[in-house]
């Protein structure tokens, strides 16, 4: 199978405070990654708050570059060919404001469709599966005024609209009730299985193992494990078979 | 390439139109102020004659057209650091840019839709002129006006962009906005004729777009002025933009850069 993402020696800092010469906050967010993903595959990045999620899904995205190395999506490198890159992601953030609260849900879509650059025909087509595919029959009403289960599918939705090869997740199931998060998780393993690399960020633990193929396990920027369960408890070398429990004795002693 | 510079353009008419009382407050705001300097006219307009003489008209002509052609200006190509902010309030600047649309795009689309509204917003001034203060505009030299509106909208469009660049970077402390809201209109002859201010003030003003815009547009409007007779002016507005306009693109293009390095476009 070909590989779709590579990761080679990326680090990445953020200054927190001060200005260059003066006496500088810096805080490492990610620390000499290298990880390859394969078509097709499902991965589960998990880690604690801080651990550098985000960002690596946001480098992913072409929204942060990083300090060092290189980060090559299909072929094409972050930082030089975005606008290809752009065109075959598709990130639903883990910020519930990213839409424009004053237009409608459908406004909002159909917005971003065009800056995806469906044309009009396309746009209802795309929009009417989705909108079946996530059981949404109300579009018409002005954003904000949805619940945060129909905010995180109209993410979701968004992040489809141009049918991209790599959807992803930045914690989708946040802040959802439990009936709406499995909802979610159903439609996530059913784009999985449609033939999309699915990437996502999430601190449940049960909610990856459920979903994924594969698990990077990032503490403090650095990768503390990566590849399969069963690759992970070899590397642990633990006698469970608990994700969770193989999760703590990676972890354990960083 | 067109129909995301439409699509963009529509979401800005629709977010607009959501604010549905606001346009209407805003003509009122436009009338308002207008009878103040109305009657300030009334009151002190008199004392300015002498320095109206080129223009051939009174105080309320000139502050007229200097306060509509200011509004477009602060409008229409000043206020894209203001667009910028809306869109990192509202989290949708990152959403915009992870989309394959070049920032070249979004900024177009950000400036024709200010150019839009501030258009609106021009009429306004002038048909509160033409019909409620009876205003002559019949000696405007149209292809005059048309140019020199072009020369100030690429040369303001520049610093908007150039002040756009600040705040992706810094977020706050903008001081280019505030030189095209504050200091332009004080010392570039939108309220009253360069003429008035101090000779060190007059000396100031020349190092401002505005001050040659302002002055070309009054002659274009209410004495019909060629091109030919407003060259100089010209020329100076032709200076600005082609030094402005690279100048803020390439500024713009940094900023984006320096938000993607510090991972801070979404920020505020």
């Amino acid at each position: 199978m070909s590989v779709i993402i590579e990761f080679k020696n990326v680090s990445k800092k953020f200054i927190l405070s001060g200005f260059p010469g003066q006496k500088m906050t810096v805080t490492t967010a990610l620390q000499n990654i290298n990880f390859t993903l394969e078509k097709y595959k499902s991965l589960a990045i998990l880690g604690p708050n801080g651990a550098g999620k985000t960002t690596l899904l946001k480098i992913i995205s072409t929204l942060i570059l990083p300090d060092s190395g290189a980060v090559e999506i299909n072929g094409y490198l972050v930082g030089k060919d975005d606008g290809k890159i752009k065109s075959i992601i598709g990130l639903a953030s883990a910020e519930e404001r990213t839409f424009y609260s004053r237009l409608s849900g459908n406004q909002n879509l159909e917005f971003f469709a065009a800056l995806y650059g469906l044309n009009k025909k396309e746009i209802q087509m795309r929009l009417g599966q989705l909108f079946k595919l996530f059981a949404i029959d109300y579009g018409d009403r002005r954003f904000d005024s949805y619940s945060t289960g129909m905010k995180r599918k109209f993410c979701l939705i968004r992040a489809l609209l141009h049918n991209p090869e790599i959807l992803l997740l930045d914690e989708p199931t946040k802040s959802l009730d439990y009936n709406s998060a499995c909802e979610l998780r159903e439609y996530i393993g059913r784009l999985n299985n449609e033939g999309k690399t699915v990437i996502f960020t999430t601190h449940n633990i049960e909610e990856a193992e459920n979903l994924c193929d594969l698990f990077l396990i990032l503490y403090r920027g650095e990768i503390f494990g990566f590849g399969t369960k069963e690759e992970l408890k070899n590397k642990a070398n633990s006698h469970s078979a608990d994700l969770a429990e193989i999760y703590l004795k990676l972890t354990q002693n960083a | 390439m067109l129909k995301k510079i439409f699509a963009l353009i529509k979401k800005d008419f629709l977010n607009e139109a959501s604010y549905k009382f606001a346009f209407i407050f805003n003509i009122f705001s436009v009338m308002v102020s207008l009878l103040i300097y109305y009657f300030i006219d009334k009151l002190f307009g008199y004392k300015m004659n002498w320095h109206l003489e080129e223009y051939g008209i009174n105080y309320f002509s000139y502050v007229l057209l200097g306060m509509a052609f200011f509004s477009y200006i602060g409008t229409g190509v000043g206020s894209f650091s203001a667009r910028i902010h809306y869109e990192q309030i509202q989290g949708t600047l990152e959403s915009l840019l992870i989309t394959p649309t070049p920032v070249y795009i979004i900024l177009l689309s950000m400036g024709l839709w200010n150019l839009i509204f501030a258009t609106l917003n021009v009429l306004v001034y002038i048909g509160t002129g033409v019909f409620l203060f009876k205003i002559n505009f019949s000696h405007i030299n149209i292809l005059s006006a048309t140019v020199v509106l072009i020369l100030t909208i690429i040369s303001f469009s520049s610093l908007g962009i150039l002040s756009a660049s600040f705040v992706i970077v810094f977020k706050r402390g903008n001081p280019l906005g505030w030189i095209i809201n504050n200091l332009e209109g004080l010392l570039g002859g939108v309220y009253f004729p360069v003429g008035v201010m101090p000779a060190f003030l007059q000396f100031a003003a020349k190092f401002l777009p505005i001050t040659y815009a302002i002055r070309a547009m009054q002659l274009a409007v209410y004495k019909g002025y060629t091109l030919a007779k407003l060259k100089n002016e010209c020329l100076l507005l032709f200076f600005f933009s082609i030094i402005l306009l690279p100048l803020s693109l390439s500024s713009f293009k940094f900023a984006l850069k320096k938000g993607r390095e510090q991972g801070s476009l979404a920020k505020l």
